[in-house]
């Protein structure tokens, strides 16, 4: 099963409903890396909520999308955390370092709005 | 009624310890009491159940002349219902039926010695007596066929076995119930997160941080913040005397954590000695966002948030924080 990228504005967001495998992670990395380009978006959004494990394949790809995503002119911000799943990360040794993080998709969204209000030089 | 609640109290504790059927049918094999041992047991009944009154007083003037048994003795309630029991107990003993009814009786009659403070030791020391009483005296009457008399006596000291365990294992675990009551209080004190202002939690540590503690403070963290929806959290370290590398890793990986479901961890609270101390370790703490005291880093925090605390009087008072 194939993530499905929705475009809001100039945002992306990616919703992960299921664990996901290898294979597909790396597909919804290449749709990212495509589509931020392709729709000169300033945000991308990855909602991990109903994710109840993230393990280390999944980690880094969260933080390639999110390098990638940075170096053709977008942020990324990783939302929906469990509790469960960010001890279980911290105790793995896995982190998100350079990634935002944020506590649900609402929060994400302010925070690209923050961003893009505070620093960002690009044209509105 | 009294007996009744009392009854009430020995079936939940047989619940709690988890004596069912099964559990003591496995007791039973561990004394090694088998069908055997009845009718054995029946021979020797009427010299028990004609002398129970003896026995018992033998059980507790052994007891009256112990200091650690004082507690016991020295009520005069616990003791007349400890004499009560221990009556039932010798004429149950002989009966045969060692069931949930039977288990019942001892587990009050444990109750009853953890109550009264009574050391495992010191009841091993009574009941050996007893048994000793007793083992005498079927000798004494079975002189002509003396293995008869031994083998009965041994089948009753496999259920004597079967109640030491128990009445045992009821004063240690009444004893451990003191320990897990202690332990919950604790853990409910030392990991409070309070919330402080809207999206702003303030998490004081105090005393020592072992993984097990920080492990209870990491979650009761990670679930505020999703309760709270916090954005900001003020982790006041002032009440931590020490911090070595393994706390400070403690520290950072509750850091860490509430970082990942979108947290911002302001540290305050790190004293003269322990800064010195984590630079002098080597300890990479970098990655902390660290302000002096606690005033800071809520200052700091408000900032964060865009909040502004000004005072009501326009004339005099302090000048606005945080302005």
């Amino acid at each position: 099963m194939s993530v499905p990228i929705l475009k809001q504005g100039d945002v992306l967001i990616a919703s992960i409903q299921a664990a996901l495998s290898d294979r597909e992670l790396a597909q919804l990395h290449d749709a990212f890396a495509d589509q931020v380009g392709r729709f000169r978006s300033r945000g991308v959004i990855i909602d991990v909520t109903a994710l109840d494990v993230l393990d280390s394949f999944a980690t880094r790809t969260l933080r390639s999308i999110a390098y990638t995503a940075k170096l053709r002119g977008a942020n990324a911000v990783v939302v929906g955390i469990q509790p469960d799943v960010a001890f279980a990360m911290v105790q793995l040794g896995l982190s998100l370092e350079g990634v935002a993080t944020a506590l649900d998709l609402e929060e994400g969204l302010a925070y690209i709005r923050d961003v893009a209000k505070r620093g960002s030089h690009r044209v509105r | 009624m009294a007996d009744e609640i009392q009854q009430a109290a020995s079936k939940a504790l047989m619940r709690e310890m988890g004596l069912d059927e099964a559990n003591i049918e496995r007791r039973k094999k561990i004394v090694g009491f088998e069908a055997s041992d009845v009718p054995r047991i029946a021979a020797i009944r009427d010299l028990v159940t004609q002398h129970t009154d003896d026995y018992v007083t033998t059980f507790f003037n052994h007891l009256s002349g112990l200091d650690d048994a004082r507690s016991l003795i020295a009520s005069r309630a616990i003791a007349e219902r400890a004499r009560q029991l221990k009556r039932e107990h010798l004429v149950a003993m002989v009966q045969g039926e060692y069931g949930m009814k039977y288990v019942e009786q001892r587990i009050e009659l444990g109750t009853l010695y953890a109550k009264a403070g009574l050391d495992a030791r010191v009841f091993l020391g009574a009941f050996h007596q007893l048994l000793k009483h007793i083992g005498s005296a079927v000798m004494k009457q079975v002189d002509r066929k003396p293995l008869d008399g031994f083998e009965s006596f041994m089948s009753l000291k496999k259920i004597a076995f079967f109640d030491i365990g128990l009445i045992v294992d009821v004063l240690v675990f009444e004893r451990e119930r003191v320990i897990r009551q202690q332990q919950e209080s604790i853990r409910e004190l030392s990991t409070p997160v309070l919330q402080i202002r809207e999206r702003l939690l303030l998490l004081p540590i105090i005393g020592v941080i072992d993984t097990q503690r920080a492990r209870l403070i990491t979650e009761s963290l990670l679930r505020s913040i999703r309760a709270n929806r916090a954005k900001v959290v003020v982790m006041d370290i002032t009440g931590v005397a020490t911090i070595d590398s393994k706390v400070s890793n403690h520290l950072l990986q509750t850091v860490t954590a509430a970082r990942l479901m979108g947290a911002h961890v302001i540290v305050t609270g790190l004293s003269a000695e322990v800064a010195q101390s984590l630079v002098a370790l080597g300890i990479e703490l970098s990655k902390l966002n660290t302000v002096g005291d606690l005033q800071g880093g809520l200052e700091e925090a408000e900032r964060i948030l865009g909040y502004r605390v000004l005072t009501t009087a326009t004339d005099a008072g302090p000048a606005p924080e945080g302005s």
